[in-house]
């Protein structure tokens, strides 16, 4: 974590810092993963309410891999810079493949899981902690790591399983075909307009 | 899927009360009459934005917010939508309230009712196949362009660009609340505070302002909003949690 600290620090600084990554390339590729998870973590379900959707980084059931797969391009020529900096030609090649390495390590994990902060979900309710395991493009599973405890939740929760007469629990889905329209919330966001233009542009 | 050209109808899109409406008709009438029936919903709409809109100082609603208007001065439409709220207010245990953030706001209702008003006109002017999307609340009557049920999509409450359930009908209210477009702006008006445990609520009826105030009620209700859904007998509901759980009626109109 210091490490990683130190490694952050001394990018911004740039060529002062080369020093220290030539020394530590598992500290550069912790550094560079840092942006990736992050941005991935605020999506946890009933998370930040304000977080766009449309940000596709922001997106547990999308293609959040992929764009972190391409997000860990821009961290080839990182290494590239450094070692053109440098005199040893050897440490070049050396660093090249921890580069890719990580492009190639993201495609491969197909599952991974994703942890939500915890939330509170409103007074009186208590906090929430989501983790979702993703693969591919689908939630897969979902886990709550933390639930609201006593009070009314726990009445609500147990009225909803004892009493309910539809069919439920299972982990939303993706599902699209050949549609006329799309029902939502209410937006004015450009995502919205998007997914609108998508309907329509499918429908027609 | 037809190609663009040869379809029957008119669609148009305008951005209208701060969201889009997207108008398809989807009889073979003469273009020119096509146009006319567009014009009139667009024109309604608009209408509707300048009488009901909160974010205009000289509406009616914000002037009779004020006390500028009296009751009985009040346009058939405001108090129209001022008794329907009131109804809405008992039918959901006060989780729909118009007055929840304090000043009179009957958006929750409005959009909805002017969809299904625009609806009612087409039907009524001889354009029995027809779609209306106020802002994601959706009007189907009659079949699509295809001559099939119409098909409407369910955004998936983490993905703009999907969808996550598939409905099939050629006579639905269809209304989805969510907390992933404005964030938690649904307040639980018992407590004043921002609703949870629900990610995305839709109700499926046959009036498309009573539905979209059911599903903004449900939500408000958080996670006991499943079984206030569950117990309504006219209208049928499909939930996604905060944890990214489906719940839905057996009789919702789903299609693959």
């Amino acid at each position: 974590m210091r490490r990683a600290l130190f490694a952050i620090t001394g990018l911004a600084a740039s060529t002062t810092a080369l020093v220290v990554l030539k020394g530590s390339p598992g500290a550069t590729q912790v550094a560079q993963n840092l942006p990736t998870a992050q941005p991935v973590n605020p999506s946890g379900p009933g998370v930040d309410p304000s977080a766009d959707p449309a940000a596709p980084a922001a997106d547990p059931t999308g293609a959040a891999p992929k764009p972190s797969g391409t997000a860990d391009a821009p961290t080839s020529p990182k290494p590239t810079k450094s070692s053109t900096t440098r005199p040893s030609g050897t440490k070049t090649t050396a660093k090249a493949p921890t580069a890719p390495k990580t492009t190639t390590k993201a495609p491969q994990s197909t599952t991974r899981r994703v942890t939500g902060p915890t939330v509170d979900t409103a007074e009186d309710y208590g906090y929430v902690q989501v983790q979702i395991v993703v693969s591919g493009n689908k939630i897969i599973d979902a886990v709550t790591l933390s639930l609201p405890s006593g009070g009314e939740s726990d009445i609500h929760s147990g009225d909803v399983r004892n009493k309910y007469n539809g069919t439920g629990g299972e982990v939303v889905q993706k599902q699209s075909a050949n549609l006329n329209t799309v029902s939502g919330a209410t937006a004015t966001s450009n995502a919205y307009k998007q997914s609108l233009r998508a309907a329509i542009e499918q429908a027609f | 899927m037809p190609p663009a050209l040869t379809r029957p109808g008119l669609c148009r899109v305008e951005q209208i009360m701060g969201t889009t409406i997207t108008l398809d008709l989807a009889d073979d009438l003469p273009p020119a009459r096509l146009r006319e029936l567009a014009d009139d919903v667009f024109a309604w709409m608009r209408e509707v934005d300048g009488r009901f809109s909160t974010y205009k100082p000289d509406s009616e609603v914000c002037r009779f917010d004020r006390g500028e208007v009296l009751l009985s001065e009040a346009s058939a439409d405001l108090r129209f939508v001022l008794e329907a709220c009131a109804d809405l207010w008992g039918a959901t245990d006060g989780f729909f309230d118009a007055y929840a953030t304090g000043r009179l706001d009957p958006s929750g209702f409005v959009k909805g009712w002017a969809a299904q008003v625009a609806s009612d006109r087409l039907l009524a002017a001889g354009a029995a196949n027809h779609c209306v999307n106020a802002g994601g609340d959706v009007r189907v009557r009659g079949f699509s362009p295809t001559g099939e049920p119409w098909r409407i999509g369910i955004r998936h409450p983490w993905d703009a660009m999907a969808t996550c359930m598939v409905l099939a009908g050629t006579d639905l209210a269809v209304a989805t609340s969510g907390v992933y477009e404005r964030g938690r702006h649904v307040l639980d008006p018992r407590r004043g505070a921002p609703a949870g445990g629900l990610r995305s609520v839709t109700v499926v009826g046959s009036d498309l302002g009573v539905a979209d105030a059911y599903a903004t009620a449900a939500l408000a209700m958080g996670a006991a909003g499943i079984g206030w859904l569950d117990r309504l007998t006219d209208h049928t509901h499909a939930v996604v949690t905060d944890d990214a759980r489906q719940f839905h009626s057996t009789a919702l109109p789903l299609t693959v």
